[in-house]
């Protein structure tokens, strides 16, 4: 019956719209543009009666409150090594034992303080205590494309340091960024100056001055020894420069320079210096409909320390593919090398911090991630470590589960 | 070290530059519907900039960096509201450094709070709901009465920002309010067999277009917004589609299709792909958009 009447509808209907849509494009009479301007104010009258000027509030929606975002970030664990003494694993959050893991119960904290500053706290809640990973104020409006930020914040050195676990595409972070930083990844009280260059692409510039002491975030600069601060050398300097390449619409490529140079507790004035560079490729179509993604990335660092009489030298770095071939699947695979430290002759040497790392280091991993939505994610990774110190490689099987509740944080790039 | 200093300074040289005079005011706005309506208000007195492209789903766009680059250049940032971008705009935002554009900024215009919303969830609402929007339903661009408020908002907001052409802002957001609302009095007429009518819709992207031409979505191929269609879901679906004989299946071209395809099919509905937006950069007009958008509901109204 519907379907006759709709019908009849459009059989009515029909020669009227061809006409109008006819008559719409040829000229309009002075008649009819009167008549329909004195309609269109009339209509334009009644929406405003009936419209309230403002939304009607929803009772207690979140948007309306003053308080602050927050999100909480779990992420738990099941590991299993054909082998788990020694502790191969650098990574504070990385499962390292046989069983289940809190690898971290992350609150995110972060609003508008006033029209100048924003601020943002990552506290990590583990089994044993808080942490307070990173709190910092970050200005909004200096001039001439200057940002600064106060505060504990990990550093921008490379692409990965300085974000979550939550923002990664492995369960464990790269040995490079434990190995040379600590397992928290570099971090630390202090202040940060970026600047954004009026350069047609995007070029940002960024430095920053943070304390150099901490086991777990500044390790191969003062680490666990603190002798204070008596001079602008007792601080680590990191420096930073990033740049963005809109290829098409569909490519991104992203490549920075960092540096980070500090102080080292094995002989007076002795000094580290660490240099990376890290490439992100990523492939996303969004000309036509597609789920599918791409993503490349690569980071390198050559640590150089002066140590009394000599200076060691090593190279560790990653590179790693994920592609997401699905709404809700993605599978990564990844290669990670260390090398043994070298001394000033190009022999081995000793290395103070880690002194079994006599030896080239290779580890390959291999994920499946599910994603129910993108407020969870279930991850199965496979990896085998072989460092040639060690008589035999040593395999990792991990299971994670990452939640999400909260504030919709929002994602960089 | 001295390459670096001479780097430096042409950089500085280049910074104290006076910016591009070309257009009064530099818009940058999230979505292309937003571009498009704030082009033909402002006409050639502004630069419009999307961010999202209409092939994009904007819940889903990358914070790719060259976007806060065109921030940092900015006067006026114009937003959908509600929470439809907040999983990447607040990245550029404050990577932009400009504080205009920051929300609550003079340069920062929030669209939602200007129009009257639906889907406003009463009382608690949380994600096992799905992704709502706590604050109500952003996809109002597809309803030409809430465009035609926007316009006019959007044209106040430029005649504040720029008040030496306060006039013809003012005439730019008329012009586009009449010749819209010419245009919708057509589409309504053509569209009138779509009243009281029952359709599927794949999201919940189609409140306000249902709300304007007086048909009723009454069921989504999502089982809650932001989850994929699983089987059980879609069978009642279409169970759904049939009882209330739907005519048509309703879907955002950004999404997966298969199943919408397979609900209308066997429900012996058109599923009708509507554009995330006008082709801005083939310089296609809001009007056109809807138009499209008109044509196709028509087409499939008609079989």
């Amino acid at each position: 019956m519907k379907v006759i009447r709709n019908c009849v509808a459009a059989a009515i209907l029909l020669p009227a719209a061809t006409a109008w849509a006819q008559e719409e494009s040829e000229e309009l009479s002075p008649e009819d543009l009167a008549a329909i301007e004195a309609a269109t104010a009339e209509d334009a009258a009644a929406l405003e009666e009936t419209a309230p000027s403002a939304p009607e509030p929803a009772a207690g929606a979140p948007s309306e409150s003053m308080n602050p975002d927050l999100s909480f970030i779990a992420d738990f664990a099941l590991a299993a090594f054909s082998d788990d003494e020694p502790d191969l694993q650098t990574g504070a959050h990385d499962p390292r034992d046989n069983g289940f893991t809190l690898q971290q119960l992350e609150l995110w904290v972060g609003a508008a303080v006033d029209p100048y500053f924003r601020f943002d706290a990552n506290l990590v809640f583990g089994l044993f205590g808080v942490e307070i990973e990173e709190a910092y104020a970050t200005t909004l409006d200096l001039p001439a494309g200057l940002q600064a930020r106060v505060g504990q914040f990990l550093t921008r050195f490379g692409r990965l340091n300085a974000t979550h676990p939550h923002a990664w595409h492995f369960v464990d972070q790269p040995f490079a960024l434990g190995r040379v930083f600590g397992g928290e990844g570099n971090r630390g009280l202090g202040v940060e100056l970026s600047w954004l260059t009026p350069l047609p692409w995007y070029v940002e510039l960024v430095g920053s001055v943070t304390d150099a002491a901490g086991d777990e975030s500044a390790r191969s600069f003062y680490g666990a020894d603190d002798p204070g601060v008596e001079s602008p050398l007792d601080f680590q300097y990191t420096a930073a420069v990033e740049q963005f390449f809109a290829l098409s619409d569909d490519w991104s490529l992203y490549w920075g320079l960092s540096a980070a140079l500090g102080p080292n507790p094995t002989g007076r004035d002795n000094r580290t210096e660490v240099y990376g560079t890290d490439l992100y490729l990523k492939w996303r179509p969004i000309t036509y409909a597609s789920d599918q993604e791409i993503a490349v990335q690569a980071e390198w660092l050559v640590r150089r320390r002066q140590v009394p009489e000599d200076v060691l030298t090593d190279v560790s770095g990653y590179a790693y593919v994920f592609w997401r071939f699905a709404e809700r699947w993605g599978a990564g695979l990844r290669y990670e090398h260390g090398s043994p430290a070298y001394d000033l002759e190009g022999d081995r040497a000793q290395d103070y911090l880690d002194p079994e790392w006599t030896d080239h280091r290779h580890r390959v991993a291999a994920n499946l991630t599910f994603w129910p939505t993108e407020f969870s994610r279930l991850r199965l990774q496979g990896a085998v470590d072989y460092p040639k110190w060690l008589d035999e490689p040593v395999w990792a099987g991990f299971l994670q589960a990452e939640f999400v509740t909260g504030a919709h944080g929002a994602h960089p790039f | 070290m001295r390459i670096v200093l001479l780097c430096l300074t042409t950089l500085l040289a280049v910074a104290s530059e006076p910016r591009s005079a070309a257009a009064d005011l530099k818009i940058v706005t999230t979505t292309s519907d937003l571009a498009a309506v704030a082009k033909e208000v402002g006409g050639d007195l502004v630069d419009v900039t999307p961010m999202a492209l209409h092939t994009q789903d904007p819940h889903f766009v990358d914070a790719r960096p060259h976007l806060a680059l065109a921030l940092s250049r900015a006067d006026l940032l114009i937003a959908v509201g509600l929470g439809l971008e907040v999983g990447w705009l607040p990245t550029l935002q404050t990577g932009a450094r400009n504080g205009d554009i920051q929300t609550g900024g003079r340069g920062f215009l929030d669209v939602s709070r200007h129009v009257d919303l639906l889907d406003v969830p009463r009382g608690r609402v949380d994600r096992s709901e799905g992704d709502i929007h706590p604050g109500g339903n952003p996809h109002f661009m597809l309803d030409p009465r809430r465009v035609e408020r926007i316009a006019r908002v959007i044209g106040r907001k430029m005649a504040e920002l720029d008040p030496s052409h306060a006039a013809e802002y003012g005439q730019g957001a008329e012009r586009f309010v009449q010749r819209l609302a010419a245009a919708r009095r057509g589409w309504e007429r053509r569209l009138a067999s779509l009243r009281g009518t029952d359709v599927i819709a794949y999201h919940k992207s189609f409140p306000y277009l249902a709300d304007w031409l007086g048909f009723e979505v009454v069921s989504h191929v999502e089982p809650r917004p932001g989850i994929p269609p699983n089987p059980r879901h879609v069978a009642r679906v279409l169970v759904a589609a049939r009882q209330h004989h739907v005519k048509i299946v309703l879907q955002e071209s950004f999404y997966p299709e298969s199943t919408s395809e397979l609900v209308a099919e066997r429900a012996g509905a058109r599923l009708v792909r509507v554009p995330g937006g006008p082709d801005f950069r083939a310089g296609e007009s809001y009007r056109d958009f809807m138009e499209r958008v008109v044509r196709m509901l028509e087409q499939a109204a008609r079989s």
